[in-house]
């Protein structure tokens, strides 16, 4: 008799536990960002803004994230051990991440082969969404190309005819200025001269500057990140070019990441970048309100990266998704306005397809900010050979 | 292009401007190695200590007072460095030498992080520096010009010293044979911590000198380490006139390559190092033989 | 003269067994630990067979493992060849960069043979890494693994793979005590030892030199045809300077001139860089430091301090007989 009763009570809290399991939805996030190394200031600015999205949009989900961090070190071999631990060892359930495009390469055919959704929020490479892409890697943050497009045609339209082009020779440099110079070319500009310095060997452009000045150009159009982009703006400035050859550029160049340490240098250059953190909408003064308070920083292009991708991965959740199939089916989806404006994902080519804002960086009460000159709108890229199988289920 | 004038005045003024900034560390590290057979991988680190020193007291006592401070700075860490570690493995061979030096990098680097943070800082040229001066037919920033009259004081003063003072006799006869100074009554260990001293304050000045002009990132110095290696390996070890030597040879082919021959321009300059090294594996202008 | 003492075959023999064990039971993120474990062992044979019994330190060794799995990758994705023709490919390519390496630095000694020998790695580092067929720095992915299906195995199952990674260092090794027990091995410590004297015996240096670096090039380029495999994917930071350094940084920890030492070292250093780092981002520094203290304290990298304590116990036993006996 007392063993019945004890076996009828048992039955019972485990159906009550299990009925409860089934209510809260525990979703597990692989984060994957460099968190030592040359871009550990990248990474650290997507992670905050990826758990702030969470904090902000995760309750209207219904579910509980869990979000395992790895640090890739901006190096291939261990970003993809530390992929296949996170699918493979901690099962999750989708990840997110990637700043290195080097690293999106190498773990690429993992990710796609194991049907494991990738949310890039980051690396730009255009292949990702074109020969390489994959109904399983839907990009929320920006393809190299889609950034410089624009400014071929923006440029023609200020009445400048001849540029010169500066970019550090790797596979990034070259897919951004190539994304301009067909633009360009194409709305009747002319490309004087080129230059690729040797990336991440060069520290002093003086040689490249002498160039471009004895090259008749009107303008000079460059892209550069990091480190280099601080060099080159100062000593662009120093040579005192700024005055015949304005200086324009993809918007990395003068990112509110580092743009302080460029200096009166910075001011007057103009360049496009899908985010600034003067946008003027209710969403991203909403989001850099929160991000100023959570970390002490004003939010850069790759915090809202970080903050979108949590966003996207909530609107994903919302519409049903809660495994691995699922999540990569409702990814490529997901619309919504944030702080960027409106977002969609491109079905061709999961792609992020998103305005593009043309801006000014100009001394401020608090130093240097960031002036909107223009919002173009949001183009898909083409589809560039993506040949998008549909998922498997 | 290349038939403007002003071109090539622009490329060789840049030319002597990296010539002049390599050969500030490079002078340092193989006066080091020349005399106490000492080779300091971590030059480059000490050369990134200066640059962030410079960048931080920049903010409170302006560019001169970090410019003067940076390689007091490094100079003291040269010291600690010296009397903790080098002096014991001075003569312990040169792969133990690598390891140490390799091993200094190592902290250097996470020191710097963990200090400073990640993000890259900038400093400023100072307002009386940044403007342009009409040179020879082109425009060339002041601050540079002042890098270039800073690399000829240096050397300069540094070859008054060795050719026509008493220390700079004894330096030379040090890096001749040691052993034979020792015997002829000269403290030896005394000159060898001070030019250990020196090289690190060029290195810190060097660093102090380069921060507005580069960015200011934690892994500078492994940046710089390659190149000043090679300077002082095709110039010859342990002499001043193989630092210059070297630094002109490196900033010119450097420069010059990076405009004319872009493509080569990154394996030409080690192509010429394994020609040196092959033919006269010394260097062109060693101290000895 | 290098001889199979018991310790070194007992330590290997429990080095085989535990990994074989380990390769069994481990859960995937160990087996892929061990696959970058037999690679960086791989490395340091090839290093320690040049640096720690020729005297030669060499800081090229990353460029020599990195142009082997390039010429594997680009052998087998661009002209065709399966994957075993493309890593003798791989190795008989390197091996000859490497011979030619060691015969043009073969007259340099001391800081400038490891002057030379960072000069030409680098040279080969900077050619890939701007080359257009070589991907530049994205790199190049798809590289294959061998297809032993013929014998019933798979190598795309981390398990089998992780087998044949040990297999690999096992016959790296062979190779290298082979080439110690043979004239061209002997010729290679006594030049360590004394060059002049090996010279006046008429012995032609810069070519004994110049094969033993071809024989440590082979290996290094297995080890990049392992590394390329494992991760399927190459990218120019694998022929950094840095990596060279690291090889060097295991052979000294590991123990210098021991041969078993390498695989100890490699074993330690990858186990060390993980735990560490899961504690701190921090951990350059820590390896840096424990490096400087191994290094000061003179002491012969574990398995090197393993044998000497062990030596001395034999010698301590030969004294107590020798006292016993008078």
């Amino acid at each position: 008799m007392k063993s019945a009763l004890k076996a009828a009570l048992a039955g019972l809290v485990t159906s009550t536990a299990m009925l409860s399991a089934a209510w809260a939805e525990d979703i597990k996030v692989g984060l994957l960002l460099p968190y030592s190394g040359v871009y550990a200031s990248l990474g650290q600015d997507i992670d905050d803004a990826f758990a702030l999205g969470l904090e902000t949009f995760g309750a209207d989900s219904g579910a509980t994230f869990e979000v395992v961090r790895e640090d890739d070190e901006v190096k291939p071999p261990v970003g993809l051990a530390k992929t296949k631990k996170l699918i493979l060892q901690d099962e999750v359930d989708v990840m997110v991440g990637v700043v290195s495009s080097g690293v999106l390469g190498a773990i690429r055919d993992t990710v796609d082969g194991a049907g494991v959704p990738l949310i890039v929020a980051n690396a730009g490479n255009d292949e990702a969404t074109g020969e390489a892409c994959s109904p399983y890697i839907t990009r929320i943050s920006f393809s190299n190309s889609q950034v410089n497009r624009p400014m071929g045609q923006w440029l023609v339209d200020q009445g400048v005819k001849k540029v010169f082009t500066i970019a550090p020779d790797y596979a990034a440099g070259r897919q951004m200025i190539d994304a301009f110079t067909a633009a360009f070319t194409a709305a009747g500009g002319e490309v004087v001269g080129q230059e690729w310095p040797a990336f991440q060997k060069t520290q002093d452009f003086g040689p490249f500057l002498a160039n471009a000045k004895a090259s008749g150009a009107d303008a000079v159009y460059v892209f550069f990140a990091g480190g280099e982009a601080i060099s080159f703006v100062k000593q662009y400035d120093s040579f005192g070019m700024k005055a015949a050859m304005p200086l324009y550029g993809s918007g990395f160049l003068t990112s509110a990441l580092y743009v302080e340490a460029q200096g009166p240098a910075a001011e007057g250059v103009i360049t496009a970048l899908h985010y600034v953190p003067t946008l003027d909408n209710p969403e991203n003064a909403a989001f850099v309100e929160a991000f100023k308070a959570k970390t002490g920083r004003i939010p850069s292009e790759y915090a809202v990266q970080g903050y979108d991708s949590a966003r996207a991965l909530v609107e994903a959740v919302k519409a049903g998704a809660t495994d691995r199939t699922a999540l990569a089916a409702a990814l490529p989806k997901v619309a919504f306005t944030g702080p960027r404006g409106e977002l969609k994902i491109d079905p061709a080519t999961n792609n992020v397809v998103q305005p593009i804002h043309v801006y000014e960086t100009i001394a401020g009460p608090g130093g240097l900010t960031q002036k909107v000159l223009a919002t173009l709108p949001a183009e898909a890229d083409p589809v560039n050979g993506c040949a998008m199988p549909a998922a498997t289920n | 292009m290349t038939a403007d004038l002003g071109f090539w005045v622009l490329q060789t003024l840049n030319a002597l401007q990296l010539s002049m900034l390599l050969f500030l560390l490079s002078v340092g590290l193989t006066v080091i190695f020349g005399l106490m057979h000492f080779v300091n991988l971590a030059h480059g680190s000490l050369y990134a200590f200066g640059a962030y020193v410079a960048a931080t007291l920049a903010g409170t006592f302006g560019y001169w007072g970090g410019l003067l401070v940076a390689p007091l700075a490094v100079a003291a860490l040269g010291a600690v460095l010296y009397l903790t570690l080098i002096r014991s493995q001075r003569r312990a061979g040169p792969m133990a030498q690598v390891l140490i030096t390799f091993g200094l990098i190592f902290v250097a680097v996470d020191a710097t992080r963990l200090v400073w943070g990640d993000l890259p800082i900038g400093i400023a040229v100072p307002a009386i520096l940044d403007s342009q001066i009409a040179l020879l037919g082109v425009e060339y920033p002041a601050y540079r010009l002042f890098i270039i009259a800073l690399g000829l004081c240096v050397l300069a003063a540094l070859t008054l010293i060795l050719t026509r003072t008493q220390i700079g006799a004894m330096i030379r006869a040090g890096v001749d044979n040691d052993q034979m100074a020792a015997c002829l009554g000269i403290n030896v260990e005394r000159m060898f911590f001070l030019v250990f001293v020196v090289g690190c304050a060029l290195a810190g000045l060097a660093g102090a000198v380069a921060a507005p002009v580069l960015s200011v990132t934690p892994d500078m110095g492994l940046q710089i380490l390659i190149p000043t290696l090679i300077v002082i390996v095709i110039g010859g070890l342990g002499s001043l006139k193989g630092a210059v030597a070297g630094s002109l040879i490196f900033g010119f082919v450097q420069t010059f390559g990076a405009v004319l021959l872009p493509t080569l321009s990154s394996v030409l300059i080690y192509a010429l190092l394994a020609a040196v090294l092959v033919t006269r594996p010394q260097g062109l202008l060693p101290a000895k033989g | 003269m290098f001889t199979h003492t018991p310790l070194r075959l007992t330590t290997l023999a429990l080095l085989a067994a535990g990994s074989l064990s380990y390769a069994y039971a481990a859960g995937f993120f160990g087996l892929e630990i061990l696959a970058e474990i037999a690679t960086l062992a791989i490395l340091v044979i090839a290093l320690d067979l040049v640096a720690g019994f020729g005297g030669m330190v060499s800081l090229c060794h990353g460029a020599l493992l990195g142009v082997g799995a390039y010429v594997f990758t680009v052998a087998a994705n661009d002209a065709g060849l399966t994957a075993l023709p493309a890593m003798v490919l791989a190795v008989v390519l390197s091996s000859a960069l490497a011979f030619a390496i060691g015969a043009v630095c073969a007259r340099s000694t001391g800081i400038y043979f490891i002057m030379a020998t960072l000069a030409f790695g680098q040279m080969a580092y900077s050619y890939v890494f701007q080359s257009p067929l070589f991907g530049g720095d994205d790199g190049l992915s798809g590289a294959p693994r061998p297809d032993l299906t013929a014998i019933g195995i798979d190598l795309t199952d981390s398990r089998a793979f992780a087998v044949y990674a040990i297999l690999l260092v096992a016959f790296a090794y062979l190779v290298a005590a082979r080439t110690l027990r043979s004239g061209l091995g002997r010729s290679l410590v006594g030049l360590h030892h004394n060059e002049k004297r090996l010279r006046a015996l008429g012995l032609t240096v810069w070519r004994a030199k110049a094969s033993a670096f071809a024989i440590s090039g082979a290996l290094a380029a297995l080890a990049g045809c392992l590394a390329a495999q494992h991760t399927q994917y190459v990218s120019p930071g694998l022929l950094s300077w840095t990596v060279s350094g690291e090889a060097l940084v295991v052979v000294i920890l590991g123990g210098l001139g021991t041969l078993t030492g390498p695989i100890v070292g490699a074993i330690l250093f990858v186990v060390l860089k993980h735990e560490i780092s899961a504690i701190t981002p921090y951990w350059h520094a820590i390896v840096g430091i424990i490096l400087i203290t191994v290094v000061m304290s003179r002491a012969k990298g574990v398995f090197g301090f393993i044998e000497s304590r062990w030596d001395d116990r034999g010698a301590k036993t030969v004294a107590k007989e020798a006292e016993a006996d008078a």
